[in-house]
């Protein structure tokens, strides 16, 4: 019989979120369905819904005015309606989810999108405006770094030669994006702090710490910096009313230019560059165990929470490096960030019994998304089976960041998957790249196949169905 | 314990003639102020009325359950008014409401007894024969007992 379950929750929590579960409780009774309500109201979460439940059900019901915590459905069906109508016509959503198809990897893929916008939007705090400043800066790093490499597709020293193609490649690609870079991070981190009057003290900040060399360390310090003091000048000063017009135009962008700037010069540019410069010393030097080391560490934090804040840690690490003429661990992450979807793909692909046919299907959308170096796309399997999923893809991407160092793989792009592959000298040593890329894959989809199979020695009614559909 | 402990025989109005859904909100945290449940009706006023411009708290079948959660709510309470005349209530099936049912929850209540028996509440009314039982009360102690069925 198919298993349906509901979320119903409402702004104050006290009559809809339990008016609604009665009466959907009350339409599946008269239906003679199978149903379970989660009920996410004042007294707090009732009758919370397993991820052994969730992987179970035909689909779910959400009937709900607030945020219910819907990234574990990735896989599932969802009917979404406001709490209000569960109350009003309950029985058309048990019908309605009792007809609602199975997910196939297009849907999936789609569902995993809106899953990563909806995470973006609900950035807060530090985190926010680290990432707005990161989100920006990506495009002009993948520019920047494809087109040097296309510089250096006519001879690594091709472009000393003055007036040569190879040479205005360089000068594009090194002279201008990559110059950009810090600039452009500091300075959309300091505009999602401070809005619009952020954004000039930030790229001024910005570039101050590029040209002293303090790196994309130096534009982190730089862009809060100038954000938080905007902010707080914003604030502080208080003009006659009509006087205010000139705070905008005038007064805030001078003043809080002229403190990030000399703060910058003076004060903080010096000990960053020192900290930026000892980093990336020790990064180039890096080799044999200490680098095995950190392609492990970086590896398991890109699969630890598959897009989420630990993930852009790692990641905003590698890209910052790129900078810096520092481009391993930008392979490793890239790699290690790939495998968990690929790995989950290959796992479905070896023992297709220990899945169900909407789980095949999760697999086929995973695959498709770790191509591309999308890490969410193993979201759906992390979701319905967390404790097993996740360790088998921490230890596959630990594996992978683990090699790509140890191989002395590079990236000069921080983004595009396999399909950076092809262009020359994107990806420095292609062929251990690929070694550690595939090696990250086998080991994820071995270890959770073997999670999965002793985990059902217990329970394996589920599977047992699932292979021989003529009986049911 | 159970809900008819929070619903107390001044809080219940039968056969009540009140012309607006503002007067009918009024005069049920009057008596909420009467059985010491709310301290500040002004503040507690707001919060409902708040709740009612998100949205509508007229469920259907003749039925609304309009609540604040404020801190002018010493303790939680409930007020049941069932009207005279039927009162247009902005309800979902578009239908005029005779049940009211009206919740105060304090500001710093949560996950307590108390708002588990509203909740408790809120599933009650969802069933036809507890409505059918409070259109037919004769005495509050009926609405009670149709609660506690």
């Amino acid at each position: 019989m198919k298993k349906l379950l509901a979320v119903t929750a409402c702004p104050t929590g006290i009559a809809h979120t339990y008016m609604a579960a009665e009466a959907l409780l009350k339409a599946a009774r008269e239906k003679a369905v199978d149903l379970k309500v989660e009920t996410r109201g004042a007294v707090g979460v009732e009758n919370a819904l397993t991820p052994e439940e969730i992987r179970a059900a035909h689909a779910i019901i959400i009937a709900a005015d607030t945020d219910v915590d819907e990234g574990r459905f990735a896989g599932k069906p969802v009917i979404k309606v406001g709490v209000s109508e569960a109350i009003r016509d309950p029985g058309r959503l048990i019908d309605e989810a009792l007809a609602a198809r199975p997910l196939d990897a297009q849907a999936v893929v789609a569902r995993i999108e809106a899953e990563k916008a909806r995470r973006s939007a609900e950035r807060r705090g530090l985190y926010k405006h680290l990432m707005t400043g990161v989100s920006h800066m990506i495009p002009l790093v993948v520019a920047g770094g494809l087109i040097i490499a296309l510089s250096f597709a006519f001879g690594i020293e091709a472009f000393k030669e003055q007036g040569t193609l190879a040479a205005a490649l360089m000068d594009i690609g090194g002279g201008a994006a990559f110059a950009l870079m810090v600039p452009v991070l500091a300075g959309f981190i300091a505009y999602s702090v401070a809005e619009k009057p952020g954004l000039a003290p930030g790229l001024v900040g910005g570039m101050l710490a590029a040209k002293v060399g303090a790196g994309f360390l130096g534009g982190i310090v730089a862009g809060l910096l100038a954000g938080y003091l905007t902010r707080w000048l914003k604030a502080a000063i208080r003009l006659p009313k009509n006087l205010e017009g000139l705070k905008p135009v005038l007064i805030l962008p001078f003043l809080s230019t002229l403190a990030v700037g000399l703060l910058m010069v003076y004060v903080i540019g010096a000990p960053v560059k020192a900290v930026m410069d000892a980093l990336t010393g020790w990064l180039q030097g890096l080799s044999g165990t200490n680098a095995v080391l950190l392609g492990l560490i970086l590896g398991a934090m890109m699969a630890f929470d598959m897009g989420g804040p630990v993930n852009k840690a790692a990641y905003t690490f590698a890209v910052g490096l790129l900078g810096s003429n520092v481009y391993e661990p930008m392979a490793a992450v890239m790699a290690a960030g790939m495998t968990p979807p690929l790995g989950l793909w290959l796992a479905t692909v070896l023992a297709p019994k220990r899945y169900t046919p909407e789980e095949r299907e999760a697999g086929k959308a995973a695959g498709v998304l770790g191509l591309s170096f999308i890490t969410e796309g193993a979201i759906p399997f992390a979701a319905a089976d967390p404790l097993r999923v996740i360790p088998s893809i921490m230890a596959g991407s630990a594996v992978a960041g683990a090699l790509s160092m140890a191989f002395g793989a590079t990236l000069r792009a921080p983004h595009g998957g396999i399909f950076v592959l092809p262009i020359p000298h994107a990806v420095g040593n292609v062929l251990g790249y690929v070694v550690a890329i595939a090696a990250g894959m086998v080991v994820t989809a071995l270890l959770v196949n073997l999670l999965k199979r002793t985990a059902a020695n217990g329970t394996s009614q589920e599977t047992d169905e699932e292979k021989t559909p003529a009986s049911a | 314990m159970d809900v008819t402990n929070l619903l107390q025989d001044e809080a219940i109005l039968l056969d009540w003639a009140v012309d607006s859904k503002e007067g009918c909100l009024n005069a049920l945290a009057d008596r909420l102020v009467e059985t010491g449940a709310v301290a500040d009706k002004g503040a507690f006023l707001d919060a409902v009325l708040r709740r009612e411009a998100h949205g509508s708290t007229g469920v259907g079948f003749g039925l609304a359950i309009p609540h604040g959660k404020s801190s002018g709510v010493v303790r939680p309470g409930v007020a049941f008014a069932r009207l005279k005349t039927p009162l247009d209530w902005g309800s979902l099936d578009g239908a005029p409401v005779t049940l009211v049912f009206l919740l105060a929850v304090p500001e710093a209540e949560a996950g307590n007894t108390h708002l588990q028996l509203l909740a408790q509440l809120a599933r009650k009314v969802m069933d036809e024969g507890v409505r059918q039982r409070l259109q037919q009360a004769k005495e509050p102690a009926d609405v009670r007992q149709a609660l506690a069925g």
